[in-house]
């Protein structure tokens, strides 16, 4: 095993980044598309059960299908992984969304208007700092789930470490397949725990002082 | 009670969401979208399926395509995948309910954080990687499947147990116990039935995890519809990629209803 992975540090590096990238990008482009969305839907207070069971229907389509119905659209490769990943990071970032900023206390959001914030600088200030949390928690969420989608993606020759489970599955009985499988699964692991620190930290440093717990 | 938004696919979220200010809106809300999901699921699903047999009847489909959606095949295909995920959701089930209740009983009640975090970390071990690994070490085939799917629903019912229980009133099982109740019978019939929604919220996201993962079982010859997709993707047929994708939407959908459903009926009378 310690052969295999010295070898090929160099590949296994490579996808390894590869992996977290695409699930950082991805994550990022589903928080910003995510609190935009969750933004509109809190004006809107009807829309929000429609919001969560949208966001729950979602959920509830697997990877590997999403992948099948994508793939005619956006052929072999990165952009299906892409696609797919973004897609189901968007789902737990905006049910968090809508709910930290529905628990935002409304007489707060109508001090800052009364103080002479804008409707946007009262979201910018008030609403969304109050709401971080919730939303990072969403975050968090949803980074661990992309990081298996990304695997499964890696079917349709996305980019990663999922790559090398399926090189695993196809060499069984060959003499590296359990090697492949482990330095997949293990890698996949490893990276999920990193980014989680990681982003613990980014609360931390991003959490307002003032509702720090 | 305890906060349990319903509960998402790797379900970290039900201990990450504070309860908003006004619960009463909340509980509109929840309602709201409890009722949608009830109706608009199996509403759905039927027109969908609807849709898929009119294509089905009318399409072109060559030699190869029609091998794979003949109905006999689907209806095979379909009657596994609810087989591994009934047979796994029901060994999650019988082993984490019980490990729950244990891990909240005197002195393995230390024990309980440890196992979480095990078992918080195991989810985020990529399924596919579990199910291959498993597969490499225990043979291809249903059962290997089966404990593939059961390890990685064990953590939101396991979650969720502890969680439940937890949260019931400590004054309650005092109550229970200074009207003469043995501690089984407070187990019984106070905290599990008050523990139940919060359960049951496990079940749900367990199955919706199980179905979903259940599509993987075709790599290792576990069967399921993830069959179809499988050979439209390495034969790139359009039509079975898609057929395939429809038929385990379809029927994921349709197992997290039936989850709500579950949960509906399951909720003690008095709650």
């Amino acid at each position: 095993m310690w052969d295999f992975i010295v070898e090929r540090r160099g590949q296994i590096a490579y996808n390894t980044l590869q992996h977290a990238n695409l699930v950082i990008q991805a994550v990022l482009v589903a928080t910003v598309i995510a609190v935009v969305l969750a933004v509109l839907i809190t004006r809107a207070p009807r829309l929000q059960g429609v919001a969560n069971a949208l966001s729950a229907i979602g959920l509830t389509i697997p990877s590997f299908a999403l992948v099948g119905i994508l793939l005619p659209l956006t052929s072999i490769g990165t952009v299906t992984a892409v696609v797919a990943v973004t897609f189901y990071a968007v789902l737990p970032i905006l049910r968090n969304a809508v709910v930290g900023l529905q628990g935002v206390d409304q007489i707060l959001v109508e001090s800052s208007r009364g103080m002479g914030m804008s409707e946007l600088a009262s979201l910018w200030r008030v609403r969304l700092p109050l709401a971080w949390p919730v939303i990072l928690a969403g975050v968090r969420t949803s980074t661990q789930m992309s990081m298996g989608v990304a695997a499964i993606a890696a079917y349709v020759l996305g980019p990663g470490l999922g790559g090398y489970i399926f090189k695993g599955l196809s060499q069984i009985g060959g003499a590296n397949a359990i090697n492949y499988a482990v330095v997949g699964t293990v890698g996949v692991i490893v990276i999920a725990l990193i980014v989680d620190v990681l982003l613990l930290l980014l609360g931390r440093l991003t959490v307002s002082k003032g509702i720090r717990v | 009670m305890t906060d349990t938004l319903p509960a998402t696919r790797s379900d970290s979220d039900v201990g990450a969401t504070p309860a908003p200010t006004g619960s009463s809106r909340r509980i509109a809300r929840l309602d709201r979208e409890t009722t949608l999901m009830l109706i608009v699921p199996p509403v759905l699903v039927l027109l969908v399926f609807a849709g898929y047999v009119l294509w089905r009847q009318t399409a072109d489909l060559d030699g190869t395509e029609l091998r794979q959606l003949r109905w006999s095949t689907v209806i095979t295909l379909i009657w596994e995948h609810v087989r591994l995920t009934f047979v796994s959701s029901a060994l999650v089930v019988a082993i984490a309910v019980p490990l729950g209740v244990l891990l909240t009983r005197g002195r393995f009640r230390r024990l309980s954080p440890l196992v979480v975090g095990v078992a918080n970390i195991g989810q985020a071990a990529p399924s596919l990687g579990l199910i291959v690994l498993l597969a490499i070490w225990l043979g291809f085939g249903f059962w290997t499947a089966v404990l593939a799917l059961t390890l990685y629903g064990l953590l939101p019912v396991l979650r969720n147990t502890i969680t439940g229980l937890q949260g019931v009133d400590p004054t309650l099982v005092e109550a229970g116990r200074g009207i003469g109740m043995s501690s089984a019978a407070v187990l019984f019939r106070v905290e599990l039935p008050l523990a139940v929604p919060v359960i049951m919220a496990g079940v749900r996201t367990a199955l919706v995890l199980v179905v979903g993962t259940a599509t993987l079982a075709t790599f290792i010859n576990g069967g399921g519809l993830g069959d179809i997709l499988q050979t439209g993707i390495s034969l790139f047929r359009f039509s079975l990629m898609i057929a395939g994708a429809v038929l385990v939407a379809l029927l994921a959908l349709l197992i997290e209803w039936l989850g709500r459903v579950l949960e509906l009926l399951t909720r003690p009378k008095g709650l």
